[in-house]
């Protein structure tokens, strides 16, 4: 399991939950519960996470994007909310469809610890327990279809034009969050040869090589939703 | 309701007799001939009365506009006859069957200076002044000639009976008809005058109809501003229920199959670890399933119901009767089915009328008739409850009597405070 910055300290992970369908959050709460997750505090609208986050302290809020009283973009606002009043708070947005231009709002108040999910997501409960951890531990995580659609937004002459069918693939997953390690081994290549395309991949695109992990998917999804 | 509704699937007299519904006999069985000659001597008397009252109102307000009381007897008598022209359209349509709606501009909420210029700017204002004046004198002419004309026919075909009373005919000095014999060419000239009659009659009635089609009616300008102005809010009312579907999807059905995913994932990841817990996942699943079929199938009919499709109004009314919770009664009157536009508006006007009826009006029974009027197809729904029904912007309602104006149609609300209600929808039969 890992451990982030706001786990520290704490024996384990603590969540609050804003969904407004009663259905949805108590399922919720029993799946991160299977994995050893606890929910502090359920919230049924964007004030409500508001208050709970400053309340609670949680390591991680996962947020309905859709709820009450607008019925539009309340989660995301609550959730940007919550972080200015809790800076660098691990936020983990579930969305009933996919909206790049929701994830690159998310990715551009600047920052690590964010994540974008498809709410059907929760079905494997295993990579959805995971994701939960690697957002909450500081890292981000997004959709695959949000992926592929900022991945299919561009024009004739475009850069990524130049890219391989393989680099086109390490930058997809790459862009979902995925270590260079779990890039590999989704691509039973080595973790050399995945690094060997990531250097191809920046070089094309002219971005600066960046050593860090997640600084790095910053970077890519900047460049993709930039576009 | 008329003679043809009476004997459904038996044609009217008029077009059973020979020479057509146009010829001699038809005019003569016609019930709109014998209703357009009262009008016309009608007309002379309203159009006198309505002369001598504007020819004193309108020069006392004009003389009396310098003092105070000049202005309001003015706009009461602009409203006065302005009601006289209402009351003309509606006598029009029961005599001349001419369907003329009211084509005034909507009255602005408040403001003095607003409502003033409402009323005096309003061409339609003006239109009815002048048919209303130029009744005098049509009516004049009409009620003479229709008087003249029946009264010759009728004496010419009576000759026989006026010789056999002993009262002679004197056409001038010398022709005098006082035998029998005599008097049977007459009463030829009497039938041949009695058609020229009936269509001198006809023609009079078609006539006034489209000069008070003209006057009375909306201008091209005013039809193609309520038009545009229909068809806008008709536009809004379906992207309104465009909406309203997405978000009962997403409230509905979507979350509902969310938490049976999630139930079913859970249910995976315990299969070996807990198998008690994972049968409980799996039974609540099937339970989450089987909501979301239902949920998907009242979405599904509340959108398009298939019966409507495949059997008509009358077999998806029935249905919808059948889930209100009280008895209601549908009579669908019609043989031929409409145009599936029509038909699709007249049924959600129903279901929306009984939705309405089953929340609000605490009524013990309703009653849904479909019928045909002319060229129209009239759908009423009656209930016995507390009334108060209304057509607020951006209800229910006033959704459906936009999408009724988009295809020019009319709603009617007549709901007193204490009830009943009547909502009434006339639909055209062909669009």
């Amino acid at each position: 399991m890992v451990t982030g910055r706001w786990a520290e300290g704490a024996g384990a992970v603590r969540v609050v939950i804003a969904e407004d369908s009663v259905l949805l959050r108590e399922g919720l709460i029993r799946l991160l519960a299977d994995g050893g997750i606890e929910t502090v505090a359920a919230a049924g609208d964007g004030p409500g996470l508001v208050d709970a986050v400053r309340e609670h302290e949680p390591d991680l809020a996962v947020v309905d994007v859709r709820m009450p009283p607008s019925h539009t973009d309340e989660g995301l606002k609550a959730a940007l909310a919550a972080r200015s009043i809790r800076p660098g708070l691990p936020v983990l947005v579930l969305s009933q469809y996919v909206e790049e231009r929701y994830a690159t709002e998310l990715i551009g108040r600047g920052a690590a610890a964010v994540g974008y999910l498809l709410k059907e997501r929760v079905a494997d409960v295993g990579e959805f327990l995971d994701a939960v951890r690697r957002v909450a531990a500081g890292g981000t995580v997004i959709d695959p279809e949000v992926v592929e659609q900022l991945l299919s937004r561009r024009r004739r002459g475009h850069p990524l034009d130049a890219l391989t069918s393989r680099e086109s693939e390490v930058l997809g997953l790459m862009a979902q969050g995925r270590s260079n390690n779990a890039v590999a081994a989704r691509l039973n290549v080595t973790e050399g040869a995945v690094e060997k395309h990531i250097s191809s991949i920046f070089g094309k695109l002219g971005l600066d090589p960046a050593p860090d992990d997640h600084r790095r998917v910053l970077a890519v999804l900047a460049y993709l939703g930039r576009v | 309701m008329t003679a043809e509704a009476a004997a459904p699937g038996r044609a009217p007299l008029r077009l059973r007799v020979p020479f057509g519904p146009r010829g001699p006999l038809g005019l003569l069985v016609d019930p709109m001939t014998w209703r357009t000659a009262p009008y016309l001597i009608l007309a002379s008397v309203t159009g006198f009365v309505w002369f001598v009252v504007l020819a004193v109102t309108v020069p006392v307000s004009l003389v009396l506009f310098g003092v105070w009381v000049g202005l309001p007897l003015l706009v009461l008598t602009m409203l006065l006859w302005r009601a006289g022209a209402m009351l003309e359209r509606r006598l029009l349509r029961l005599a001349l069957g001419v369907a003329i709606p009211d084509p005034y501009r909507p009255r602005p909420i408040s403001g003095v200076m607003s409502q003033l210029g409402w009323l005096f700017r309003d061409p339609a204002t003006w239109k009815d002044l002048g048919y209303l004046l130029l009744l005098f004198p049509l009516g004049m002419v009409e009620a003479g000639v229709t008087v003249v004309l029946w009264i010759c026919s009728a004496g010419l075909l009576g000759q026989p009976i006026l010789v056999l009373l002993g009262v002679p005919t004197s056409i001038t000095e010398r022709l005098v008809i006082d035998t029998i014999p005599e008097s049977l060419p007459w009463v030829l000239v009497g039938a041949l005058l009695t058609i020229v009659t009936l269509y001198v009659v006809r023609a009079m009635g078609w006539l006034h109809g489209l000069l008070a089609v003209a006057l009375l009616g909306a201008g091209d300008e005013e039809r193609v501003t309520h038009l545009r102005a229909s068809r806008a809010r008709g536009v809004d009312a379906a992207e309104a229920e465009r909406r309203r579907i997405e978000r009962d999807l997403h409230d509905g059905a979507q979350q509902r199959l969310l938490a049976v995913v999630l139930d079913l994932g859970r249910a995976r990841s315990k299969f070996d670890s807990d198998p008690e817990e994972a049968r409980e996942l799996l039974t609540q699943a099937h339970a989450g399933t089987k909501a979301a079929i239902t949920e998907l199938r009242d979405l599904a009919r509340g959108i398009y119901p298939a019966i409507l499709t495949d059997r008509g109004l009358d077999a998806a009314l029935s249905a919808l009767a059948a889930r209100a919770p009280v008895r209601v009664e549908v009579t669908v009157e019609i043989t031929t089915r409409p145009p599936a536009a029509v038909e699709s508006i007249a049924y959600f006007i129903v279901a929306e009328a009984l939705t309405n009826m089953a929340k609000h009006s605490a009524a013990t029974q309703a009653s849904v008739r479909v019928a045909r009027e002319d060229e129209r197809v009239v759908v009423e729904v009656r209930d016995d409850g507390v009334g108060g029904a209304l057509a607020r912007p951006g209800g229910g309602l006033a959704g459906l009597a936009d999408r009724a104006a988009t295809i020019d149609g009319a709603l009617i609300i007549r709901s007193p405070e204490g009830g009943p209600t009547l909502i009434r929808a006339e639909l055209p039969y062909e669009w």
